[in-house]
């Protein structure tokens, strides 16, 4: 056990160790120049020059990568070009939001999901299953944002029940919930969907085992056998998927926060991204790495806990 | 082919599929040399209108047709589809059958990469891409094209390592044939269904991803018609004309919907055994 856990932590150090040179590469070495990137190419040379000396452009790469690196350890990230706040306490007031919203949308889709792939599962091959399979195929193919602009056109320009948009802040905690429904809904779709997928396999394959046939043999109700002996194993993979599609939230999150209008992390990509604000995207986007990266570490873990087999192969 | 005729003759959900498909497909094409009304001709005078005669979905807010609009979109939609799927298809496949006949550090050190390029979330490479690169449809291919580079390198090492352990392919390696010519010649026309079916999802996701972007801004830039586009502009004038934002969103999901009915009837009706990497 310990020399997988080992193992799977320097695979997810090496990892995000690539990762960093690759964020580093793309922001920094591919467009040339970085400054010219922020200012734009009708920038005057001293105020290049200026933004080059405040930012350190002008240092030798390996330099700059090395700083950037000691600051990511030390959660020293460097100032906002455009807020010219430190970058630290920007993603840490736009955290608040995105971190409900994120969790509030997993847990709408775990909630509904498992039991929609129990029932499925449960009707196999019959008008039940089809429904499920049917719903699930149109929330993979329908894009989360057109479902959140469909949901604002019914529920706050129809019936005005919810907020089209904006966020009041956590000082008002049940009108911040409110704001946070509508876009966790829409966040939800696609991965209550692939959940609702990953369940009814899982359960179509534990309800071929022989333990569901004894449990069936002894005559125990058929709500029994579903919940107690089929979907605690079937949780297994589940518990896999939800944990992978957890890092999607996050990144879906920049396109809902950008549809509903909250000051989330995504939005603070969207604004950086316009603003050109190299130093905010290249600090959000590996944050956001090392979220993912954690997760499926977790994930990983969580599985050889619950499940003695994949240590063997690993 | 006669029974893969008669079983897609009953596959209902592969029928779907290709006829959503043949429908976004057939009204690109007749885009290209007809829309009831030209897409770039503004007319503030007939802006926001609803639907009527003249203009079956209504106008946007500088007074253009909807569906002359929307019927260009799928060009667009179709155009970042295709080349960003057909670059990450050449690529990864080259690379996944090149790990698959060589083995040893290549495969090793193809399977890592593409370890990396997963763990990153895919839409904010994308947004890294096109921010740093430019808003623009080229780099939108070019970023949608990345992530689908390991997608077809896994599935093509995967299949095709199993490939090379079956008789025949041993049977050509003792007659002397080379790898590359093995790979051509036996590998790649036998994995050939995996691939194909992989390439329909892969479309689909595209186009969602394609919607994504240029929803965000970061996709085909104006006058070009997008439909990610079309449905931001329509969001800010959602209280005015609720209807404008309903049928880009509705183009993307059914023809989302056709290829990924399309790809599920396909791995049903080529071979039901196969097992599909489904990323987002």
């Amino acid at each position: 056990m310990l020399e997988f856990l080992s193992r799977r932590l320097a695979a997810t150090l090496v990892t995000l160790a690539l990762a960093t040179v690759v964020v580093f590469a793309v922001v920094e070495v591919l467009p040339g120049d970085p400054a010219l990137v922020m200012l734009g190419t009708d920038a005057r040379p001293d105020t290049l020059a200026a933004l080059r000396a405040k930012y350190g452009f002008d240092q030798p790469l390996i330099t700059r990568y090395l700083q950037w690196i000691g600051g990511l350890l030390t959660f020293n990230l460097g100032n906002s070009h455009a807020y010219g706040t430190s970058v630290a306490k920007l993603i840490g007031d736009r955290l608040v939001v995105t971190l409900p919203l994120g969790a509030m949308a997993l847990s709408w889709a775990t909630l509904v999901a498992i039991p929609l792939g129990v029932f499925a599962a449960w009707k196999h091959r019959r008008p039940g299953d089809w429904g499920v399979m049917g719903f699930t195929q149109i929330g993979i193919s329908m894009p989360n944002f057109w479902f959140g602009i469909v949901l604002v056109l019914a529920f706050a320009v129809t019936w005005q029940w919810f907020p089209a948009g904006g966020f009041p802040g956590w000082q008002e905690p049940l009108k911040s919930v409110h704001a946070l429904i509508l876009p966790a809904l829409s966040l939800s779709l696609g991965e209550i969907a692939i959940l609702a997928r990953v369940t009814r396999s899982a359960m179509l394959d534990t309800l071929r085992e022989d333990y569901v046939r004894t449990a069936r043999a002894k005559g125990a109700p058929e709500r029994v056998v579903l919940f107690r002996h089929a979907l605690r194993n079937a949780l297994i993979p589940v518990t896999t998927v939800a944990g992978l599609i957890a890092g999607f939230l996050v990144a879906g999150a920049v396109i809902i926060e950008s549809v509903f209008r909250l000051p989330g992390v995504g939005q603070l990509v969207y604004d950086s991204i316009n603003n050109r604000d190299l130093v905010v995207i290249k600090n959000v986007v590996i944050l956001f790495t090392i979220l993912v990266l954690t997760v499926n570490l977790l994930v990983d873990l969580a599985y050889a806990l619950l499940d003695p087999r994949p240590r063997v192969r690993a | 082919m006669n029974t893969f005729r008669a079983r897609a003759a009953r596959h209902v959900g592969f029928q779907i599929g290709a006829v959503l498909l043949l429908l976004f497909v057939g009204t690109a094409l007749v885009s290209v040399l007809w829309t009831p009304h030209p897409i770039d001709t503004l007319n503030m005078r007939a802006k926001l209108m609803p639907s009527s005669t003249a203009y079956p979905l209504g106008t946007d807010h500088l007074g253009r047709d909807v569906l002359s609009r929307i019927m260009v979109g799928a060009q667009t939609s179709i155009t970042v589809g295709l080349i960003a799927v057909a670059i990450g298809l050449t690529i990864g496949v080259a690379l996944g059958a090149w790990a698959a006949a060589r083995g040893g550090w290549v495969d090793e050190a193809l399977s890592r990469t593409s370890d990396l390029i997963f763990a990153f979330p895919a839409v904010l490479i994308a947004i890294l891409i096109t921010s740093v690169l430019g808003a623009s449809a080229q780099n939108a291919i070019l970023a949608i094209a990345i992530f689908n580079i390991p997608v077809f390198a896994r599935v093509t090492r995967g299949a095709a390592l199993s490939m090379w352990s079956r008789d025949f392919i041993r049977a050509a390696t003792a007659m002397g044939q080379g790898p590359v010519g093995i790979t051509l010649r036996h590998v790649l026309p036998n994995i050939a269904s995996v691939l194909i079916v992989q390439a329909t999802i892969q479309f689909a996701v595209a186009i969602l991803a394609e919607a994504g972007l240029s929803y965000l801004g970061l996709g085909a830039q104006p006058p070009v018609p997008s439909w990610g586009r079309m449905l931001r502009d329509a969001q800010t004038y959602i209280f005015q004309a609720p209807e404008l934002a309903i049928w880009p969103g509705l183009a993307i999901a059914l023809a989302v919907l056709g290829l990924n009915m399309l790809g599920d009837g396909l791995r049903d009706l080529l071979d039901p055994r196969l097992r599909l990497l489904r990323v987002g």
